[in-house]
């Protein structure tokens, strides 16, 4: 116990000067906006968790800083609103996505392909640039003629903003159904999965190390078989499909968009970190660059997609009633009701953004810790972040595990993404602000501890949101009649003060491992 | 002298061609050279602002690649040494309105600060939580810039407008003057830049980058020659705000953010981190396939240059100046093929 | 030879978490003497080198140089008061060439290390002494390729060279010989002695080699678990008991 507290004096000590400071703050504000400011701290919190812990268990296992975290948040909270607000998209994309996927499911047969070519070296070189653009081509020719029923944002009557608002109010405005034009449909569905299948040959070929593993068995067609199963089954019925997405409750389209956008997040996760990245572990600083392009990108396909506007996600319909005897006064009120708000303390609480939030967080927080203590995979993750050369020297297969961590990692992000959707709205810029957040949470906390990432995130998520509020109410300087009011700038520099200053007394963070 | 001119025939082939730049382009466009150098607007005009925005580019990406590439400290809060020249110019001419020497002054005085500032949290901090608390202090300086209550000497998030050059260097009305004085910095500053690399001090700024512990363990205090790359970075970013402000109708904040040093460390990747030539070729690279880009693609031209950096990520690992060097003996071969061909 | 102690070491101790490295150690180095320091696998001895050349801080104790305490001095202070340490794993600038690589070592302690404003090589007299060293170490032909591409024993004989370029008084060496082929010993630990001779120099020096140890060394501590086991010249320490059964026993053929 002695010892504890020596060897952590600073951490105690700096621990002790902040929670100071949080009953300095409370004594300042009635009750009410006390419990209010919390649970908007904690809420700020909990979505800053969600993106910082994927970053700081990516950074761990994999040592790479994706700074395309906050732009894989952004893309998740889109993925889940065009779920959510338009089904029938979402059902139209499933059969050329499933399609394009299809062909990098196929991944081990194609070394056992390029062992059965014979070429000359010069042919060899040429191949896989060949193939892509082959591939390529074909993409292009066929992809702007299959039919995706889609809003359009040069149009404001069928805009995402205007589809967003119609759905919050309760219509759905049914946009034409869409046929293919120009081509036919077996030919167009034939052609994605040629396609996809040349592509990835020919990226195959570029890692020119060849497996020794040249047994086919049938587990290595099982992906492929699967993604053409989907995209057929989805394909034939696209429409009824449709209805039924549509038909249903808001809250259950809801659960699907969450569902949807997190496997999503993990998907495309796994997939950037097989082909861009691993290349590129030898090479650090250049994954630096790979992220930022990635990011620059991803920014860009967001803002030609969904536009540049900023629009609201509609709410669930359990977290939306109004009229009656809303806001709850009680939890029977607010049950039998689904108002969007309750009254707690005098004051109103927000029930999506203000209180599901943060159980989501914790849920969050507690099945991830679950996952790093109980399970295997977690064992093999917390022993590759102490030291990841033992790891590899076990004999475990890290490929893969870098593979699911990195996958696991932008699958947290993107449901970050989505639950923050109906609470800050969507925006080009949405993921940038929460990124540096997540940058800032991890740096309090110590880059690759998780319950740091969570003590960060709770910490920048409070400060803010009190000094948000103490913005609107004023600061009375003891001892004199001045009120003082923070200005909104202030809300961003406060954290990183706070960042800056801890850094420097403890240089990895309050829960960091020293050297 | 002979020995001189072989040994440097690119650089001397890049220069000329930089002196005559302005002139060729008005050629090409039916105007005399007595034209360009009254400064009649047209393409050679157009062309001298692009490669001043160039100029100051490569001083600026220089600048990073000292403390980066060759010291092997990343700081993500670089553009404040940017945005610290380039802002205290602007108050300095704008709202003191001191004069242009008095103004250069300050803006070193204010570098070497700086610089001192950053130096600081060096004994403390080291690799990416140095990365993080320069982010960190960069960032607040962004906020202070952007703020409302300094909205009257910064422009707050519209940007800083209104400073004036001294009518002597102008960049409407004298701009062929100001694009060799522009020239002429960067010359001068490269060729610092290639001594000081090529020093004593600049040695052991490398074997800092390549095993700190080392360094120090040969009796190298490293934290003051971390200090020194530093200072000399932060003068030479300074400089390049300062003449940011002189060029620009407006200082936008942007030049203060986060940004802007991923703009510095996109360049120095482009061109090849740790060689000095390539924070040129990559300002130039750079400037002209944003410039190109925008200009024919319009609006969605940053997913085009997001996929040409992956690209360059992935197939020229070493940048262009990197890879060209590890490459040169192919390249001479390859040359010397083509020469057998033709003759 | 004189009986004064150039280096000597009060009960330093040295801890890592619960692990006891170094446990209240303290010897006397004679001036001019190879002073060997031997002991099994984790027995402390790189540990013991740390604190000495200030990589590490001791939990408590002394290190004294010269009558003056040196415990607290940070480490880039070492060299500059005459101590030189190389590493038991070869520690370079792997992606500067050998000569670079000296030639750093020997600027050093010069007084031209901020003048940025000259070529270095302006200096001449770090390059002549740079190429003196790489000369004494054997590395003239591969002077210009870069570190990390020479094979390990290159690799070693750099490491050596990087501490003779300050021309230190005490040498502090951890296995020298580390991972080299047995054939190339002799000749290093050979061109050890030479310089340790002629330049009235004082070694310290870790090995495993036990015949190497005996046939060279003036003095031998012998450290087991952190703590001094035994010390003496080779004949006692080939003549002790307990370092027979402890360590030396069946495991090496003494021939003193
Ligand atoms: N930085 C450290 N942190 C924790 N334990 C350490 C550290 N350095 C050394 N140790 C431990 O201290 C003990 C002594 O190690 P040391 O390297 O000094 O032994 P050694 O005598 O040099 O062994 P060898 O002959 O293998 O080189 C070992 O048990 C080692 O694991
Ligand atoms: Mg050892």
């Amino acid at each position: 116990m002695n010892t504890f507290l020596r060897k952590n004096t600073v951490l105690l000590i700096t621990l002790a000067v902040i929670t100071a400071l949080f009953i300095a703050a409370a004594q300042g504000m009635e009750k009410k906006d006390f419990v209010i400011t919390l649970l908007r701290g904690l809420a700020v919190g909990s979505i800053t968790f969600l993106v910082a812990s994927g970053f700081s268990l990516i950074f761990g296992l994999l040592d790479v800083l994706n700074l395309a975290h906050g732009t894989l948040f952004m893309i998740g909270a889109y993925i889940g609103w065009t779920v959510f607000v338009r089904p029938d998209t979402f059902v139209d994309l499933l059969t050329p996505l499933a399609l394009i996927l299809s062909g990098f499911a196929l991944a081990d047969v194609y070394p056992f392909l390029a062992t059965r070519i014979r070429l000359g070296l010069s042919m060899k070189r040429i191949l896989p640039w060949a193939l892509i653009l082959v591939s390529v081509l074909i993409f292009s020719f066929i992809l702007p003629r299959y039919p995706i029923s889609i809003w359009d944002v040069e149009n404001y009557g069928q805009s995402p903003v205007t589809y967003s608002f119609m759905a919050d109010s309760g219509t759905r405005l049914p946009a034409p159904v869409a046929v293919f034009t120009e081509i036919a449909a077996p030919l167009a569905l034939i052609g994605l999965v040629l396609a996809s299948m040349i592509g990835a040959f020919g990226l195959s070929l570029f890692n020119s190390e060849t497996q020794q593993q040249f047994k086919l068995t049938w587990k290595n067609f099982a992906a492929f078989a699967i993604l053409l199963i989907v995209a057929l089954l989805t394909f034939i019925f696209n429409e009824s499909l449709t209805a039924v997405l549509t038909g249903l409750s808001s809250n259950w389209l809801f659960l699907i968009a969450v569902v949807v956008a997190t496997l999503s997040g993990a998907g495309l996760g796994a997939l950037i970190e097989s082909t861009l990245i691993r290349p590129l572990y030898i090479r650090p600083i250049y994954q630096l660059m790979l992220t930022l392009g990635m990011s620059a990108i991803g920014i860009e396909i967001v803002r030609s997609v969904w536009g540049r506007p900023e629009f609201v996600m509609p709410k669930p319909a359990f977290f939306n009633g109004t009229g009656g005897v809303c806001p709850a006064t009680n939890f029977a009120d607010w049950w039998a009701n689904n108002c969007s708000t309750i009254l707690l303390l005098d004051g109103r609480v927000r029930v999506y953004n203000e209180i599901f939030i943060p159980i989501i967080g914790v849920i969050v927080l507690i099945s991830i810790w679950m996952l790093l203590q109980r399970t295997r995979l977690g064992m093999v993750i917390r022993a590759g972040v102490q030291d990841r050369e033992m790891v590899e020297a076990l004999g475990i297969n890290v490929r893969r595990v870098f593979t699911m961590v990195f996958g696991l990692g932008v699958g947290l992000a993107a449901l970050g993404g989505i639950l923050a959707a109906p609470s800050m709205g969507l925006s080009n810029a949405m993921g940038e602000s929460l990124f540096l957040n997540a940058l800032i949470a991890l740096a309090i906390g110590g880059l690759t501890n998780y319950p740091g990432a969570a003590l960060g995130s709770v910490l920048v998520g409070l400060i803010q949101q009190f000094i948000i509020k103490y913005g609107q109410i004023g600061i009375a300087i003891p001892f004199t009649d001045i009120i003082f009011k923070p200005t909104p700038p202030l809300v961003p520099a406060s954290t990183v003060l706070l960042m800056v200053i801890i850094l420097l007394i403890l240089p990895n963070g309050l829960l960091g491992k020293k050297e | 002298m002979k020995k001189f001119l072989s040994s440097n025939r690119a650089s001397l082939i890049t220069l000329l061609a930089l002196i005559l730049l302005p002139f060729i382009v008005g050629l090409m466009d039916g105007e005399s050279p007595m034209a360009v150098l009254a400064n009649e607007s047209g393409n050679a005009k157009f062309a001298q602002g692009l490669a001043i925005e160039i100029f100051i580019l490569a001083l600026y990406a220089l600048s990073f690649d000292l403390i980066f590439g060759i010291t092997g400290m990343l700081s993500f809060g670089h553009s404040m040494f940017f945005g610290v020249g380039a802002y205290l110019t602007g108050i300095s001419l704008k709202t003191l309105g001191l004069s242009l020497p008095a103004t250069l002054g300050l803006v070193f005085i204010a570098a070497i600060v700086q610089a001192i500032l950053f130096g600081l949290v060096l004994p403390r901090v080291k690799g990416i939580t140095f990365a993080l608390v320069t982010l960190g202090m960069g960032s607040v300086f962004h906020i202070v810039v952007m703020s409302s209550e300094l909205g009257p000497y910064t422009g707050a998030d519209v940007g800083l407008q209104g400073v004036i050059a001294p009518a002597f260097i102008s960049p409407a009305n004298e701009r062929i003057r100001f694009y060799f004085i522009a020239l002429t910095i960067l010359i001068l500053v490269y060729l610092l830049y290639k001594r000081f690399v090529d020093s004593p001090t600049g040695r052991v700024c490398i074997a800092i980058r390549e095993n700190e512990g080392r360094a120090r363990m040969l009796g190298y205090n490293t934290f003051y020659f971390k200090l020194a790359a530093l200072t000399l970075s932060s003068l030479t970013a300074a400089l390049a705000g300062f003449m940011h402000t002189l060029y620009q109708p407006i200082v936008s904040p942007n030049v203060a953010s986060m940004g802007f040093t991923v703009t510095a460390l996109l360049i120095i990747l482009i061109g090849g981190v740790g060689t000095l030539n390539g924070a040129l070729v990559g300002a130039v690279v750079y400037r002209l396939l944003d410039f190109g880009l925008r200009r024919y693609i319009g609006e969605s031209a940053s997913f085009i240059s997001g996929a040409v950096y992956v690209l360059f990520v992935l197939f020229i690992p070493f940048g262009i100046v990197g890879t060209w060097r590890a490459k040169s003996f192919q390249i001479n071969q390859g040359w010397q093929r083509l020469r057998k061909l033709f003759g | 030879m004189t009986t004064e102690f150039i280096l000597e070491t009060q009960n330093i101790r040295k801890q890592f978490g619960g692990l006891v490295a170094v446990d209240n150690v303290s010897i006397k180095v004679r001036k001019n003497s190879l002073h060997a320091i031997i002991g099994p696998n984790g027995a402390g001895k790189t540990t013991f080198f740390n604190l000495l050349s200030g990589n590490l801080e001791p939990t408590s104790g002394k290190v004294i140089y010269k009558g003056q305490d040196i415990t607290h001095q940070p480490v880039h202070r070492t060299i500059h008061f005459g101590i030189g340490r190389s590493f038991q794993i070869t520690n370079i600038f792997p992606n500067l060439t050998v000569f670079e690589n000296i030639r750093l070592a020997s600027q050093a302690l010069g007084s031209d290390n901020f003048k940025f404003w000259q070529a270095s090589s302006r200096f001449k007299k770090y390059e002549e002494r740079t190429w003196n060293v790489i000369e004494r170490v054997g590395l003239k032909e591969r002077a210009q390729t870069f570190a990390r591409t020479l094979p390990h024993g290159d690799q070693r004989k750099l490491e050596l060279g990087m501490i003779l370029a300050p021309d230190p008084e005490v040498l502090l060496l951890d296995e020298p010989t580390a991972g080299m082929a047995s054939e190339q010993v002799p000749e290093l630990i050979a061109l050890i002695q030479g310089i340790q001779k002629e330049g009235n120099k004082t070694v310290m020096l870790v090995e495993h080699n036990m015949n190497v140890v005996m046939s060279v060394s003036d003095a031998i501590t012998v450290m087991h678990q952190g703590m001094v086991l035994a010390e003496g010249t080779p004949a006692e320490i080939a003549a002790n008991k307990e370092v027979q059964t402890a360590y030396l026993g069946g495991l090496y053929e003494l021939n003193v």
